[in-house]
Order: C-alpha cells, then structure tokens, then sequence
C-alpha cells in the first residue's frame, strides 16, 4: 500500500521518486536472484557471459554501465535520456538474458502498480470533491448546475471516481433531482449520462435504485433529446435486468405507457432495448399485458417484424409478441394487426432463435386465426418444414396447420393441395410417442379429410402415402386419449372413401375400434351411478364411444366391413347406446344399426335385441339424422312385420317426421296422386288411432298369410324418370 | 286419389310418403339402401319428385364438427441469448 503522503505528480515523477525508494534498499536483484550472474567477469556453470561489443562506438559506455543499471533501463526505458537504447549483453541470438527476460514481466508489474497510483489519485480527489459538486448540483444558478454536473460526468469515466460516486447516496440522488428539474438540454443529457455509467455496476444500479431514479428516468423517456432518451432507455434496461424491484418500481412509475409510444421510433438499436423492456416487464404479468395493448402495442409491434432486418430487434420484437400471445385480449388485436403474416416472413431466415420464437408466437395465436386471411404463403413455409427432424419446429407446425385448417375450406383445399398430407403423414411416423406432434398432425388431417371440396382427395392421398397402417397403429396401446380421439376421428373420415374400406380393413382397424369401444363404455358405465364424468389424458369416455361408434358407422357401408363388425357380437351394445344421454352418441349409434340392418341377419338380432323400443322413442327427436335412422332401422326390421306393426310405425312417423315441417305436412297431404296398380293391404279392423295402447311391438304375431308386401312389387318402368341420386 | 274426399291421405299413402323422405334422406346422408328399397322409390318416383324439393338443404350428419387446439395456456421462458 502506497503512502497517503506521497505528493500528486505526474506518472513518470512519481515513478521516478519510487524508484529511488525501491533502489535504496536490497531488494534482491543484486544478491537474491541466484540465476543473475555477476557479469564483471566471473563465469558460471550453464551460462556463459561474454561482454558483447554491439558497436564500437558504444564499446566504452557498456563498461560503465552495471546490471542494475541495464535492469533499469529495462524496466523504466522512458527514463532514459532520449536517444539512448537499451544496451544488451546477449552473444546467442537464440537466448536471451535474464535481463531480456525480466523486462516484459516486469513492465507489466510497473505498470499495474503505476494505474493502481492513478486509481489512487482519482478516487482521493472524488471523495474530496463529492460533498462539494453534490451541493453545487442543488444550486439555484442553473450555469452552477450545469458545470457540476458536467464535472460529475467526467468523473465518471473513470473507474476509481465513479466507485466514489455511487458509494455517495447524496451524490446520485443530487444527480437524479438535477435531471428531472433541469430546463436545460444539455444537465440533462449530462445528469443522464451519469446515471447510464453508473448502472453497470450492480452498487450503482442499487444506489439509482434507492435514490427514486426510477420515476426520474421514465420521466425522461418523454424527452425531445435523442440522447437523454438513449441515455435513459439503457439505464432503465439495465435497472430491469439486474436490479431487484424495478420491474414494479417501472410498472408503478407508469414506464409501460411511456415506453410503447417509442415503439414509433426508427432507431433499430433504440428499439431493440425498447423492446427487451417490454419483455421484461410484461413476461408473466398479465396487468402489464393489458397496458401494452391498451397503448396500441400490438400494430407497432407488428410494424416492426414487417419493416426492419436488424435481426435483434426482430428477436426481441419476436419475444414479446410471444409473451403477449398467451393473452386473450392481445391474442385477437395481433392477429387483426397482422400479426400472422408478419411472423411468417421470417421462418426462412437464418437465425435459429428467430425461427424458433416466431414458430412459438404463431402456434399460440393460430386459435384465434382460424378466420384470417392472406396466409397461403405461411401454410406453403408450414408444409415445408413438416420435413424437419427438430421436435420443436415439427411441434409448432402441426400445431399451427392444425388449427389454421379448422373449419376453414380455403386453407384446407391449399395445404391438401401442396402436399400437406403426405407432409402430415411423415410427421406422424416421425414422431413416435411425441403426443404434441403426433396429436395435431393427426387432427389436421382429420380436418383435410372432410368438410372441403378437396376431402376426397385428401383422403385419397392417405392411402396413396401409406398413411393407413401408420394411422390405425395408433389406436394401439399405450392409449394417448387425444391421440386416440383425434385418430378415431381420421379413420371414420378415411371410410368415406370407398376405395379406403378394405385398406382399413387390411390394417386391423375394426377389432380395434371395437375394444376401444367396449373398454370406453364399460369406463362410462362404472362412473353411471356417480354421476361423475370420467376425463382420462383430458377425454372423457363418451367422446372416445361417440368417435368410435360413429368410426364403424362409416366402415360399415362396405358389406365386409359390416359382416366384420356385426361378427364381433357389437349389436348389443350399439341397441344399449340407443339410450344414451348424450345426443351425438344416439345419433352414431342409430347410424351404424342403420347399416347393420341392411343384412337380414343383422336386421333380426337387431329386433331381438329390443331395439324397437328406443327407435320408436327416437322418432321424435328433433335431430334430423337421428330420426331418419331410427326409421329407417325400423323400416328394415319391420319388413317382415304385420301390417299393424307397420301402421305403428306409420303413426309415430307421422306424428314426427313432419311436426317441424308444417310445409311438408301441407305437401304431403295435397302431393300428386300415387301411382296406380296400388293395391290395398288387408286391413284387420279399423285403423287404430294416435295415442295407440301400450301393445309391446315384438309381442305382436307374425302371421303366414300377412307375410305379403305392404306394397306390391312393380315392374320398374324406365318411363318413369328416377330421381337424380342425392 | 283421394282428393276430392276428406282432406288428408289414407294411411297408406302417409305410409309412401314418409317412406319415400325417410330413403331420400338417407340417401342425403350417404347411407346405402336394399334392393327393395331403391326399388320401393323407382315405383313411387312422383312422391320422390315432390319429395325432393322438401328435404332440408344444409348437411345433416357430416360427422363431429373440426375443434381448435388451445396451446396459449402457459408462458414459456427461453434463454436469453
């Protein structure tokens, strides 16, 4: 440790003055390095020392010179008299002097020790002047003010003062007072500029903290002065980074309201600490989101991703997009900015992160998307990165296509168009167990593979890409219930194409579609009692019963299918889920008894079963198809009925088919006369009327002589113009 | 036939009627029919002709309708680079 007394000179004077303190004592050189050899002639082993003439004229001024002298010379050359060089003994050009070699690591030394003088010296001249400059920053002369505070300012380039001027509480909370007073530009610029050195350092940011710089700073972002903005924008990004508190502490000061109007700035590196702000404070704080919005954040934000290039700020732009993604008022005002469209430009870029937090941002707006338009160019760059082996991308992707092609036929029509469903089928190959790949790759093709005039195409082209076995493979165990539901889904689409029936039969879908089924109702029936709805991965068994049934409603258009299905003893069930509560699960289960019953096997264990019962109840229901089933099933199992049975039938259509539908009633009764050569049934008594006895229908007797057609068969007539097909 | 009689059809021709809406709209459905049964509407083709225009035009079972995932439920971090 230096003395304190030492007198304030320049570096080399006080070096020198060191250096005759050092050089009184014996400080080793002379007698305590072993290595140093004297070189007034005595010889050493190892080492050879030979006085080496460089050149003549210098041959008597390195006798005089002694080691000690060389030494110094070495280590302090700028005390040399100018024009002198350093005087070598070296004879080997390949080794060097213990001289030489002393100099570099002792120059080093020399000037360590010279700074930390100057460290010194600073910080004992701004502990000196700290009381008073803080006085002269509270004056009222504002020429006072300025001077001192251009002082304080230059203080702060250097370390040792600076250090002193954030240990003084008084100090900064002077300089945060004369920053947000000052009328004049240029104490604020430089009261700014203050506060900016010192928070660098966490003791700076602490005492910026604790002296209300804060308010004073957002304040200051309303500035005219470029710089005060620049000046203050850092500090405050600096104070959210690393300073404890000031996250709330900007909130409260309204820092939020202040900065999303600077979003209109053009300066892309203002904006990109700008925007780092906004991130900052927003992340996870829902308030702060609200504000952000309520200031048009969403559309400068979305300006920005749409008009620069500097990729740092489109990163931290991209974000806070993210972070305001999650809300559900921002969600919609980013879309309607355009948000969509913005992001997508820049999938194909280089910059990883970028991509990556532009994927994120997209997949957490697609919901509220659905309805956008303008985003063929962002479904074409999705397809595309279908093919990438990054969970995260292929993540995303899915995610997006999935909701962007829900209920929307254009979108559908253009990903089935550019390959999207041979794109979605390798994903789902790739993505094994991955449930967050695996479940919305499945669902957009379930959404590609109905409701659009491209279905079939779309459900052509699954069989075509080998998509078949993959998709039914499912099904199979572990049971992921979103994978499940969503791939039920897909298969009973799959089955409206015709060609696709045997490849699902081929692949094993009905067994297993039907021990789903029967696990999933059994789960139903043992929560029945409890009145509890079962959720399992989030799906509730009714859901996974419904898809299932209305799955093998459609495989059972095809007669194989059909026989395969009615072979696993299915009837039963399909006849108990007649009486479900839930609207849909009657609904598929009337459909797929609809089927069933065209084969006259079918049809009469259908009978068996007591389905007449609840299809009966079912003709009354305000569900179209579902009425439309249960008469048609009845139709089917009462061909070979009595006519009394028929004439029930008769009744409770009438009383239902056309309660909704006065115009058709109307029509019916005043339609053109039926077809002659109509032959009356015999008729046993009178017809019964509405409000018809509780007779059980499968009590009544099938008897020999009323097994003749209701209506007779005719010849078809080809002059009788039939219908187009529907 | 039985027009100039009471207003309304006899039981049978209810009977056709409901028959011939049920098969059409079965048919609108995608749904396959017997043999009896397109032959049932190749005799009855009047009522099929006035049937036709009173079926319901939008879709009837076009099976569970598409669903948004909602991924936006959670903030993620990533790292500061």
């Amino acid at each position: 440790m230096m003395s304190r007394q030492m007198s304030e000179a320049e570096s080399t004077v006080k070096v020198a003055e060191w250096q005759q303190t050092y050089y009184s004592s014996d400080s080793g050189i002379q007698s305590g390095a072993t290595t140093v050899r004297d070189d007034e002639g005595s010889e050493c082993s190892g080492k050879k020392y030979t006085t080496v003439v460089e050149n003549h004229s210098d041959a008597e001024a390195q006798y005089t010179l002694t080691r000690a002298q060389r030494v110094r010379a070495a280590m302090f050359p700028e005390t040399l008299p100018e024009g002198e060089a350093v005087l070598t003994t070296q004879t080997d050009q390949n080794q060097q002097t213990n001289v030489q070699r002393l100099a570099e690591p002792s120059q080093l030394l020399k000037n360590a020790i010279v700074h930390l003088i100057n460290y010194q010296d600073d910080a004992d001249l701004a502990t000196r002047a700290v009381p008073e400059l803080t006085k002269l920053l509270a004056d009222d002369d504002q020429v006072v003010v300025n001077k001192a505070a251009m002082i304080v300012n230059q203080l702060t380039r250097k370390e040792a003062s600076r250090r002193v001027l954030m240990q003084s509480p008084q100090m900064v909370a002077a300089v945060v007072r004369a920053m947000q007073s000052t009328g004049d530009m240029e104490t604020a610029r430089c009261t700014a500029s203050v506060l900016h050195s010192l928070s660098h350092q966490r003791e700076g940011l602490l005492a910026i903290f604790k002296s209300g710089g804060i308010p004073a700073l957002v304040r200051m972002l309303s500035s005219p002065m470029e710089s005060v903005l620049f000046y203050a924008i850092t500090t405050l990004h600096n104070l959210l980074l690393h300073q404890e508190g000031a996250k709330m502490a900007v909130r409260l000061a309204d820092g939020l309201q202040r900065m999303v109007p600077l979003l209109k700035k053009s300066n892309p590196k203002f904006l990109a600490i700008t925007t780092d702000c906004l991130q900052l404070l927003s992340y996870g704080n829902q308030e702060s989101k609200l504000i952000i919005l309520a200031n048009g954040g969403p559309e400068s934000l979305v300006y920005i991703m749409r008009n620069y290039n500097y990729e740092k700020l489109l990163w931290t732009t991209s974000r806070v997009l993210k972070v305001l993604s999650v809300c559900p008022s921002n969600k919609p005002a980013i879309v309607d900015a355009g948000g969509m469209q913005a992001l997508g430009q820049h999938l194909t870029g280089t910059s990883q992160r970028l991509t990556q937090n532009c994927l994120w941002t997209l997949r957490n707006l697609s919901d509220a998307a659905t309805k956008q338009e303008g985003l063929d160019g962002l479904l074409q760059v999705l397809v595309t990165q279908l093919g990438s082996d990054d969970v995260n991308m292929l993540t995303c992707a899915t995610g997006i296509l999935s909701n962007l092609t829900c209920n929307n036929a254009r979108n559908k029509a253009l990903v089935t168009q550019c390959g999207g469903v041979e794109a979605l089928i390798h994903a789902v190959l790739r993505a094994g167990e991955k449930e967050d790949v695996a479940e919305p790759a499945v669902c957009a093709l379930r959404h590609l593979t109905s409701r659009h005039p491209d279905a079939e195409l779309a459900q052509n082209a699954v069989r075509i890409h080998y998509g078949i076995p993959a998709i039914v493979k499912l099904l199979g165990q572990p049971h992921y219930w979103p994978v499940v539901k969503a791939t039920v889904g897909l298969i009973r689409n799959l089955a409206l194409c015709p060609t696709n029936q045997a490849p699902l039969r081929e692949a094993g879908a009905i067994p297993r579609l039907v021990n789903l089924l029967l696990k999933a109702h059994q789960d139903t029936q043992r929560h029945a009692s409890s009145a509890q709805q079962t959720y399992q991965d989030g799906v509730r068994m009714e859901e996974i019963v419904e898809g299932c049934t209305g799955a093998l409603h459609i495989l059972a258009r095809d007669p194989m299918n059909r026989g395969e299905i009615a072979s696993m003893q299915t009837i039963p069930l399909f006849v108990q889920l007649l009486y479900s509560y839930v609207e849909n699960v009657k609904r598929v289960a009337a459909g797929v008894l609809c089927e069933l019953a065209l084969d006259k096997q079918s049809a009469e264990i259908i009978d068996a079963e007591g389905a007449s019962a609840p299809l009966m109840e079912l003709l009354h229901s305000t569900n179209e198809g579902i009425a439309t089933y249960a008469a048609a099933v009845l139709f089917r199992i009462s061909e070979d009925k009595s006519s009394d049975y028929r004439k029930r039938v008769s009744v409770e259509l009438t009383h239902s088919l056309f309660k909704h539908d006065p115009a058709a009633w109307e029509m019916a009764h005043n339609s053109i006369p039926l077809d002659p050569g109509y032959i009356a049934d015999d008729l046993d008594g009178a017809y019964p009327p509405y409000g018809y006895p509780d007779i059980p229908l499968d009590a009544l007797p099938l008897e020999a002589d009323m097994h003749e057609p209701y209506i007779p068969e005719m010849a078809y007539d080809p002059r009788q113009a039939y219908p187009e097909p529907l | 036939m039985n027009r100039e009689e009471a207003p309304g059809k006899s039981p049978e021709e209810m009977y056709i009627q409901q028959k011939v809406r049920v098969l059409l709209m079965l048919k609108k459905m995608g749904s396959n029919l017997t043999p009896n049964e397109e032959a049932f509407l190749r005799n009855y083709a009047g009522v099929v002709h006035s049937q036709m225009s009173q079926l319901p035009q939008h879709p009837i079972d076009q099976g569970a309708e598409d669903v948004v995932m909602a991924f936006s439920r959670s903030e993620t971090e990533d790292r500061r680079q």
